[in-house]
């Protein structure tokens, strides 16, 4: 190593400045006009449409949740009407059923008093037509013995065995 | 791994490239050279014996800049010599020649072969009739900045064709070459330039990018077998500092303005001796930047080919066995030193821009007193706190 | 004594101490923020970028010493 080349590397070369810096001031022409004007807009276009899009995705997304939530409302909305109306109907057939069977209660209860009523009616009819035929059954007993001749004995046993019979109905 | 495999080739396919043109550029160079020796004679042979001479490894010299692409050991591909020379009869020319040699044995000039230059090649010239002004030779670190710069401008002009014709722009961003870089763009843009500019990053976020990839760009050339760290070089990083500087003066408020000339919060006699720190303190931050650069990227040359040369070291001391033992290790640590530049070639990189960017903040910012909420307020005062020491320092 | 033996001693010193700065300096930097880092993973990123920065400005001063040292060689 030698003093006078070493100090070479500190030595100022006036041309090479000269040089360089021309060079430099082409590179950052040729550069800023043609590489780092296009790429760097079409950085920030590109970012640009990236944030557009997040957020018109994100935009999309809450419109698709509010959409959603919309439709979750509306369905329990009519899950719920769904319910009421499905109670309201069982309320009703309820109502329905038991007026029904009340109604058929109380017709069941006409209908057997109606009977009774009619029974009752025809056995007195009957009864009536009865102590009609006992007297006319009497009477014939009264004219046969009375045909016949009785003794006093058996008439009266006749008219004990007859008022018997009467007393019995 | 076949990857790997097809990267090596490729590699292999470009390097072959690479040195089938400059070779024949040797060839070219040297019948020329023999052909003209004829003519001019000793100057010429005196230029051999010096080349022959100087074959020993010196780190110094490999990491300095040189008036030829250093191809060793195919050979060296001399550039061309471009002076601004003032005649004796005051009378301002520029002369151009395709070579050094091609200056000494055409254009008259002399090289200066002061104690320790051992090749023409590395001699001052100086014309027979006048002087030098200014030396426009394109050198080593020119052309390697100028392929960082191409292959930058390739690159993301590339890129750029890709967002417009839609790749990118609509959809999401494809292959390989694209998502690598856009996400380099990106990273300096939300991770450096937002941060620390807010609102006004989009104002300088071209400049930043240029400088970062320029840089990175730079820095990586010279990792590559026979490339050259253009960053290396001082009056690079002092070109590229100016930029900073420059953009930061153009960029100050009136508030960045009376801070320096007339600090605020302060007893008279304290502003005092704030304004000379402050004034100072504006220089040595663009001073740091350029210094700090160079220092990284000369400092990793020099040690991995310190450690190359240690091999040589050991041969000469103990002779060729040692010499063969030593390599393994050589090469070893100088291998990871290699990767350790990989890293500090990102992170000078980083730094540069990172840097720069603060330090244009901290002009324009538009002051807002004692609120330190957010972040990019932190690293302001943590540069503003270092600043004054460093201009103690300098 | 030689001059010139003494600016190389200079250098040598001076480099020494430089590196040796820098080193303390970036310990101090570097340990609290692996502890910061260790506490609090998430703010790995800021903590990371905001030491580099500093180590940066570190290494700058440690640079001008360094120059310093290589200018009193060479010069």
């Amino acid at each position: 190593m030698n003093p006078l080349i070493a100090a070479d590397l500190l030595a100022p070369n006036l041309g090479l400045i000269v040089w360089i810096t021309f060079t430099f001031l082409a590179l950052l022409f040729v550069l800023k006009k043609y590489a780092w004007g296009p790429i760097t807009t079409a950085l920030a276009e590109r970012e640009e449409r990236i944030t557009e899009s997040m957020e018109q995705a994100d935009r999309a997304l809450s419109e698709a949740k509010k959409l959603q939530a919309d439709n979750t409302k509306a369905r329990k909305e009519a899950e719920a009407e769904g319910q009421r109306l499905i109670r309201e109907a069982r309320e009703a057939a309820d109502r329905l059923r038991s007026e029904e069977i009340a109604n058929t209660k109380t017709q069941i209860l006409t209908l057997q008093e109606q009977a009774k009523q009619e029974i009752e009616r025809e056995r007195d009819s009957a009864l009536d037509s009865l102590r009609l035929e006992v007297a006319d059954l009497a009477i014939n007993a009264a004219e046969k013995i009375l045909n016949e001749n009785l003794d006093e004995s058996r008439q009266k046993k006749i008219v004990a065995d007859f008022l018997s019979t009467l007393s019995k109905n | 791994m076949k990857l790997q495999k097809q990267n090596l080739l490729a590699i292999l396919t470009l390097s072959s490239l690479l040195v089938v043109p400059a070779r024949e550029g040797f060839a070219m160079q040297d019948a020329e050279q023999h052909a003209e020796e004829q003519e001019v004679g000793n100057i010429a042979a005196e230029a051999e014996d010096h080349a022959a001479e100087e074959e020993q490894l010196d780190p110094v010299h490999h990491g300095s800049d040189s008036y030829y692409l250093d191809f060793t050991p195919i050979g060296k591909l001399q550039l061309p010599r471009i002076f601004l020379v003032r005649g004796n009869d005051g009378s301002f020319g520029v002369e151009v020649y395709r070579s050094t040699d091609s200056a000494i044995d055409r254009g008259g000039y002399l090289p200066k072969m002061e104690e320790g230059v051992h090749s023409v090649l590395d001699a001052k010239l100086e014309p027979d009739n006048g002087h030098i002004l200014i030396d426009f030779s394109l050198t080593k670190h020119l052309i390697f900045a100028w392929l960082s710069a191409l292959i930058v401008a390739f690159i993301f002009i590339r890129l750029a064709r890709m967002y417009q014709r839609g790749i990118g722009r609509e959809t999401p961003p494809k292959g390989l070459f694209q998502n690598m870089f856009e996400s380099l763009v990106m990273y300096i843009r939300d991770e450096i330039a937002v941060p620390v500019l807010g609102a006004k990053s989009d104002k300088y976020l071209p400049y930043l990018l240029s400088v970062f990839f320029f840089i990175l760009t730079c820095n990586l050339l010279g990792l590559i077998p026979f490339g050259a760290t253009a960053t290396a070089n001082l009056m690079v990083t002092a070109v590229l500092a100016s930029f900073t500087f420059i953009l930061t003066q153009i960029g100050g408020t009136r508030d960045y303005w009376k801070h320096i000339f007339w600090p605020p919060d302060a007893p008279v006699f304290v502003k005092l001796i704030l304004i000379p720190v402050e004034i100072m303190g504006l220089f040595t931050k663009p001073f740091a930047l350029a210094i700090r650069l160079f220092a990284n990227m000369t400092a990793g040359h020099l040690v991995i080919l310190s450690l190359i040369g240690l091999i040589f070291a050991f041969t000469n001391l103990f002779g060729p066995i040692v010499g063969f033992g030593v390599v393994p290790i050589s090469v070893g640590f100088a291998l990871f030193i290699n990767l350790l530049e990989l890293l500090i070639a990102t992170i000078q990189a980083y730094v540069f821009t990172m840097l720069s960017a603060l330090f244009i903040n901290m002009a324009v910012e538009e002051h807002h007193q004692h609120v330190p909420d957010h972040r990019e307020s932190d690293l302001g005062r943590l540069v503003e706190a270092a600043v004054p020491v460093e201009s103690l320092t300098s | 004594m030689d001059p010139t033996a003494l600016a190389y001693l200079g250098a040598g010193l001076g480099a020494g101490l430089v590196a040796l700065g820098a080193g303390i300096g970036i310990g101090h930097l570097a340990g609290p923020a692996m502890a910061g880092i260790a506490r609090q993973p998430e703010a790995t990123g800021d903590i990371r970028g905001t030491m580099i920065i500093a180590a940066a400005l570190i290494e700058g001063v440690a640079l001008f010493g360094l120059v310093i040292c290589i200018i009193l060689v060479f010069k």
